[in-house]
């Protein structure tokens, strides 16, 4: 399981890449395997308010349906349309093709409670 | 938490395992959706040694049987399986089962895992003259090689050329007694993916050698092992029912779409008066296919709707990465149930198409 440099983490592995103000946000490798097979995922409308580490939409995999949480709040400015005809990108490219969703950040300091990468790391070891 | 003789295999493999009926079973080794075609298209290993076999002998056997089960058990040649539900005074279902004649008065039942200690009790609770039963669950094992290229594979590990042209000539449905690398075993020309392909009965301690060859002789033909993800999307694309799903001690033969198994000629079986009154009065719940319109998965327990009313709730769902749809079982009232009727499915609140259509979903060319 990879967690890359220059991302942020949060404990339900979802990733942060932050681009200027806006962010972009997706599963981690760890989820994407934990998951298996994604068949459909349901995301966040363009405009949508989130709040930090509120359930903004569902991973549905072959074995079951998953809530998406968004690490940090913000308005939802692009959703990757790309998940429509092959949701299994996420599995295949998690931290790149398979991005999720991006929003315009509203909070600078919510970053501060999420996790860097080898803290992220040893999350996922310790849940092995 | 029980392991099958194959654990270690599993591992090894890269299974990811998961409790399921009191086991320790791979639910998927390298990805649900990989095994799913590799059955379909080549072939898949599955490790059934949870569910338990049964044997069962003596001259009183047949009758036995046939007193507490809908199909006809007496009547089975030698070298024949037959699928059988054990029923309930209601009519409903204990099990759904396969018997498979060995001798004339011997038989294996295989009986679905979550079921074993259930119908140990019932059947050890209904002694008869004549009959005789032995327990194997946990020591006897069950490999099933499934797909088009099953029986080239199994066929190959075959010590001579008549084996293999018997093993070869098989019908459906039968098996019959051969040996791998010299281990005595029972075929049996039977499975649960709507694929060609053999189940392989042989003791436990015999299962990882055997297990292993299979991987090696299919290794060529494209053989992947298998989990029970993958296995459960086979099923139900090959219209076989999942006892909790289609069938539970209240859902009948006849509600879960196994009217063809029920023998209403057979002079009496337990359960029997229940099926005739639940056939003549015709207004029972029953299980329909469905097949959704758009991307969005059914899952079980969600409520299906008509013109705005609940008429009943999906039982097994999956995507149907060989009909190219999302798919799925539901038990509905009877007024929803014709063959093309439109409903709907709430997923989250929201309503999405299915139509009913005819099982199975898949059959194989």
């Amino acid at each position: 399981m990879t967690q890359p440099d220059g991302l942020l983490y949060s404990k339900e592995h979802e990733w942060l890449k932050i681009e200027g103000d806006v962010g972009v946000v997706g599963i981690t490798d760890y989820a994407q395997d934990s998951l298996g097979d994604i068949v459909y995922v349901e995301l966040p409308r363009v405009g949508a308010q989130l709040k930090q580490s509120a359930s903004v939409g569902v991973i549905e995999s072959v074995k079951a349906v998953s809530d998406l949480f968004t690490p940090v709040g913000g308005e939802v400015v692009e959703v990757n349309t790309a998940l429509d005809a092959d949701p299994a990108l996420v599995n295949r490219e998690p931290f790149g093709g398979g991005w999720l969703f991006k929003l315009k950040l509203a909070d600078a300091a919510e970053r501060s409670s999420l996790l860097g990468p080898s803290d992220y790391g040893a999350l996922v070891a310790a849940e092995h | 938490m029980r392991r099958t003789a194959l654990y270690d295999e599993h591992v090894a493999l890269g299974g990811r395992m998961v409790p399921f009926a009191g086991f320790e079973m791979p639910v998927q080794y390298a990805g649900i959706l990989r095994e799913h075609d590799a059955v379909r298209k080549r072939a898949g290993l599955f490790d059934l040694s949870h569910m338990a076999q049964f044997e069962l002998r003596g001259p009183g056997v047949a009758a036995w049987a046939d007193a507490l089960t809908i199909n006809h058990v007496a009547t089975m040649k030698l070298g024949q399986a037959r699928y059988n539900i054990f029923t309930n005074e209601g009519g409903g279902a204990h099990d759904d089962v396969l018997f498979y004649r060995l001798e004339a008065e011997r038989w294996l039942l295989v009986v679905n895992a979550g079921n074993a200690q259930k119908m140990w009790e019932y059947l050890r609770n209904r002694p008869a003259p004549g009959v005789t039963l032995t327990n194997h669950h946990g020591e006897a094992a069950l490999i099933a090689v499934q797909g088009p290229h099953a029986c080239a594979i199994v066929s190959s590990l075959l010590a001579s050329a008549a084996e293999r042209s018997s093993l070869e000539a098989m019908k459906y449905y039968t098996c019959a007694p051969g040996e791998i690398g010299g281990v005595p075993l029972l075929f049996g020309r039977t499975g649960y993916t709507g694929e060609d392909g053999f189940e392989l009965f042989l003791p436990g301690e015999e299962a990882p050698a055997v297990w292993r060859r299979i991987l090696a002789a299919g290794a060529e033909h494209g053989l992947e092992p298998a989990g029970l993800g993958a296995r459960d999307m086979l099923r139900l694309e090959a219209g076989m029912p999942l006892y909790g799903f289609e069938l539970a001690e209240d859902l009948s033969p006849l509600a879960g779409g196994q009217r063809w198994a029920v023998k209403f000629e057979k002079p009496d079986f337990t359960g029997k008066a229940a099926l005739v009154a639940q056939a003549a009065e015709d207004d029972y719940d029953r299980i329909v296919a469905l097949s959704l319109s758009g991307r969005v998965p059914a899952r079980s327990g969600y409520r299906v709707f008509r013109a705005g009313e609940a008429v009943g709730e999906v039982r097994s769902a999956s995507l149907g990465p060989s009909v190219g749809a999302y798919i799925a079982t539901a038990l509905v009232r009877k007024s929803a149930s014709a063959l093309g009727t439109a409903l709907q499915i709430e997923v989250r609140g929201a309503l999405h198409d299915a139509s009913v259509v005819a099982l199975p979903f898949y059959r194989r060319s």
